[in-house]
């Protein structure tokens, strides 16, 4: 007599013919909710078992973290912010990493962890050539290499990260691979990256492409790309070239404002006020004002009075801000505010004015007092908040 | 006659559980597509440091309502002072407290009144005065009590502290809620990426019953060891996991949470904020502000993220627990009345295409279904017309459903938000799913019921007291839920008054 060995899915074909024939008899809900009894007990099974190797896994990474900080974490610390620059060999020794140590996802993974808890608690008195000792050391240029090499890209983006979290090294050329890369937060990470280690000029994949979308988390991670660029002293793309950009990318335009208001390049002050006179959007006319008020260009203020006639509620409140910045210090400002409160009957506006004119020398403090001493009973409120020292007036409203 | 019911009600069930278990197979598919995309694109540790230095980072104000709160509302507002993040403000709004909340709150932060010019963008009842601290201490200065005159409502409370709000965001939570320390950067950072304007965003909530709170903070998290709030843990951890996740992938989420929830402060405040006379005021918050974004025909977004960034004192006995159902029944009931015209409403896009009608037949009418199943049985029962060889399999089927849900969210905690540090802790949440079928659904059906009465015969109710037991002192680190403070007087329980 043959016998057939099942295997592989001959044995689910058997199962299904079984509860087929077994629940032949019955009816149509009996049967289907066998399958479904059946189906979901086996979804169950596979649910336990990929939480208990998770259980196990965590228990693993949980002991080797340990077993890395007790090992390392000290001597990392130390040496890093040691002052003077220690020898490499001298590094190896204190480190004494084992032989069979490879630069593979086992080995470094808690080390990793481990270094990306200690460089933000040092990285202000880092000894940055023993830094780069320690991470050579520990191979972490080729770990990292291979990771953003891989086809993983968890890893890759992980790694991209983990670079600038550390402040470690990578090819240049490993990076850039990704300038244009299709999946989307690859390629922002990618040139992140490359806009932060890029030797030469990195900025003109961004300047050359008008499709690229300028998130807030962008204006973030470029900003700290800037100053970590000013910090080691490489070079820097031309912002007031970046304001002047295709009127597609809005959002790279205003971040390159917001970047010379917050870098303080007082130098470019002429060109963004040309920029005012020629804008008509809102944000981008908001952005320039207020750049031109915090770096105190006091030729703006002719625009700020010819603007603001037909500026939207928006501009306004940011001209008013821009007044209150650049404290010039000229009646005729103190004028203008002057009236523009007798004008206006928004209650948010009021009181912008009267903090501008509270804090604008001592024209402002005196007008400022005439307006208190003339207001109706309703409005004493205003000016007793503007000069309670507890609020703080700047974000009121 | 009677097969005829039989036969409807049996094709009814059929077809109505059907579409549910399959609705529900479906979230599950696309939570876990959306924890793995989660997984692979967001690197937290990085976050966090990039955003902490910068100047880019959204400002943020707290606004936390209090009533009757003394026993905790010192801890409480210093866990709340002890976040990280480079720019926020807390406000707590004293609601008309009768104990000693305001003194407490005056006294133990150097606080004075100020004169304030106090702006009434959104209705709500008279205020009293704002209060600000003259003490040195910078973390001190991140602190606004607004005191106002009782309004018999947490919406009504909100909106006030709306008023005074001063940055882009605004979080609303409940001061007897434990946020994380680094919860702020996790809750802002779905605004900043992505190019389309987000207007609330959830985060995961999770129960304080049984964790390790000491100061204010979050020292050890464990599942509550009692049943009733370890039952509404898996109920959040279900309905953040995998309901809510699953519906905001394709932006058709239906509450931001009360406990903790992060709005866009010019839109709340041009949707009109919170409803006063509402008893689900943040789902109404949320469809107000829908309404008004696709009124004005903006585009917008509604993020749920899974990171868990706030836990909350659960109702601890049946008696709370059948307040807070009663309540949220009730809610529902009234949102749907109130916003009926967006149901089936093409204009109000996904809200009023999908989320509102699924919530309407699988939340608001399932109470009744279910019910309605409890007493076919006992009638089938009854006349003898159950058929024992059936209907074994039918329930062992759903059981089976039941737990492989359960399992799933313990999966996606243990994976993604890495709940409980221990993994022995899982134990107790795979018990109470074991147990939820038979004790604690039964009990929500009839809650939501109970609600649903109230509200067709509009009987008045006003918020009932949660009963807290409050955190304990720095010196004795005990848990929450512990015999440390023991629950204070229920003193304005439910009021019910004929209309």
């Amino acid at each position: 007599m043959d016998y057939f060995v099942l295997s592989g899915f001959g044995y689910w074909k058997y199962y299904i013919m079984l509860l087929y024939y077994r629940l032949a008899e019955y009816p149509p809900m009996v049967r289907f909710c066998a399958v479904f009894t059946t189906f979901f007990l086996l979804a169950i099974v596979v649910l336990i078992f990929l939480d208990g190797v998770r259980t196990y896994r965590n228990a693993i990474h949980a002991r080797s973290d340990r077993r890395a900080r007790r090992r390392y974490q000290q001597a990392v610390v130390e040496m890093a912010t040691t002052a003077q620059n220690l020898d490499p060999d001298v590094i190896q020794d204190r480190l004494d990493i084992p032989e069979d140590y490879k630069p593979r996802p086992r080995f470094v993974r808690p080390i990793l962890q481990m270094l990306l808890d200690i460089y933000p608690k040092i990285k202000d008195n880092i000894n940055k050539a023993n830094w780069r000792e320690i991470l050579r050391a520990f191979r972490m240029q080729v770990y990292f290499e291979r990771q953003v090499r891989s086809r993983d890209t968890r890893r890759r983006l992980n790694a991209l990260m983990n670079i600038s979290d550390i402040d470690a090294e990578l090819k240049e050329a490993i990076a850039t691979r990704y300038l244009f890369a299709k999946d989307a937060k690859l390629k922002i990470y990618a040139r992140i990256h490359a806009a932060r280690y890029g030797s030469s000029y990195p900025f003109k994949v961004i300047e050359d492409d008008p499709s690229f979308r300028f998130s807030e988390e962008m204006q973030v991670r470029y900003h700290n790309v800037f100053l970590y660029r000013i910090k080691n002293r490489l070079s820097m793309p031309n912002l007031v070239q970046w304001c002047n950009l295709n009127p597609v990318n809005e959002e790279l335009r205003i971040f390159a404002v917001n970047e010379i208001r917050l870098l303080k390049l007082d130098k470019s002050c002429p060109e963004l006020l040309q920029l005012l006179r020629d804008t008509r959007d809102e944000r981008f006319a908001c952005a320039l004002i207020k750049a031109l008020g915090e770096l105190k260009y006091i030729p703006a203020e002719h625009e700020f009075f010819h603007r603001y006639a037909s500026a939207s509620f928006a501009e306004r409140s940011a001209l008013v801000e821009a007044f209150g910045n650049i404290k010039s210090d000229r009646q005729d400002v103190v004028d203008f505010l002057v009236e523009d409160y007798r004008q206006t009957t928004d209650a948010v506006t009021r009181m912008k004015l009267l903090s501008t004119l509270y804090d604008y020398g001592l024209r402002g403090r005196i007008a400022y007092e005439d307006l208190k001493a003339s207001s109706d009973e309703e409005y004493k409120i205003f000016f007793e908040h503007i000069e309670c020292d507890l609020i703080d007036n700047k974000k009121y409203a | 006659m009677r097969e005829a019911i039989i036969d409807f009600f049996n094709f009814f069930v059929i077809f109505y559980s059907g579409f549910l278990v399959l609705s529900y197979i479906l979230m599950v598919i696309l939570a876990l597509r959306k924890h793995r995309l989660h997984g692979i694109y967001h690197n937290e540790k990085n976050t966090i440091e990039e955003l902490r230095q910068s100047p880019y980072a959204t400002g943020i104000s707290i606004v936390a309502p209090a009533y009757n709160e003394e026993k905790t509302i010192i801890d409480n507002v210093r866990s709340l002072l002890s976040l990280d993040y480079p720019d926020y403000e807390v406000i707590i709004v004293n609601d008309g407290s009768k104990d000693r909340t305001l003194d407490l709150l005056i006294e133990q932060f150097e606080l004075e009144k100020v004169p304030y010019a106090y702006i009434e963008k959104i209705k709500t009842k008279p205020f009293r005065a704002l209060y600000k601290t003259h003490s040195d201490n910078p973390v001190y200065k991140r602190l606004t009590v607004v005191d106002k005159e009782n309004g018999g409502t947490k919406a009504d409370a909100s909106n006030a502290g709306v008023n005074v709000v001063t940055n882009p965001y605004f979080v609303c939570t409940d001061v007897d809620c434990i946020l994380d320390k680094e919860a702020l950067y996790r809750i802002i950072w779905p605004t900043m990426n992505t190019g389309i304007r987000v207007i609330a965003v959830s985060a995961t909530m999770r129960m304080s019953n049984g964790c390790k709170v000491v100061n204010g903070q979050m020292r050890e998290v464990h599942p509550p060891h009692t049943l009733i709030p370890l039952f509404q843990d898996l109920e959040y951890a279900r309905s953040f996991y995998i309901g809510k996740t699953a519906l905001s992938t394709f932006n058709a989420l239906q509450n931001v949470s009360g406990g903790f929830g992060l709005f866009d402060t010019d839109v709340a405040i041009k949707a009109g904020g919170y409803d006063g006379d509402s008893f689900a005021e943040d789902m109404d918050m949320i469809a107000r502000m829908i309404r008004y974004m696709c009124d004005s025909g903006e585009s917008y977004r509604i993020v749920q993220i899974p990171e868990i960034c706030c836990w909350t004192e659960g109702p601890s006995n049946l008696k709370i627990l059948s307040r807070q159902r009663t309540r949220w029944g009730r809610g529902l009931l009234q949102m749907f009345q109130v916003h009926r015209d967006m149901v089936f409403n093409p204009a109000y896009r996904q809200y009023g295409m999908f989320t509102l009608p699924y919530i309407m037949v699988f939340e608001l009418f399932a109470p009744l279904i279910e019910f309605t199943g409890y007493m076919m049985i006992l009638w089938l029962f009854l006349i003898q017309a159950i058929n024992y060889h059936t209907i074994w399999i039918v329930f062992l089927a759903l059981y089976c459903f039941a737990q492989f849900l359960s399992l799933s969210i313990i999966t996606i905690d243990s994976f993604v938000a890495h709940g409980f540090k221990k993994q022995r802790d899982y134990l107790w949440l795979l018990l109470a799913s074991l147990l939820e079928p038979f004790l604690y659904h039964p009990l929500n059906v009839f809650f939501s019921l109970r609600g649903y009465w109230k509200h067709i015969w509009g009987r008045r109710m006003v918020w009932g007291a949660m009963t807290r037991k409050g955190f304990q002192p720095a010196e004795a680190s005990v848990t929450n839920g512990g015999e440390a403070g023991e629950a204070a007087e229920d003193a304005s329980a439910e009021e019910e008054i004929n209309a």
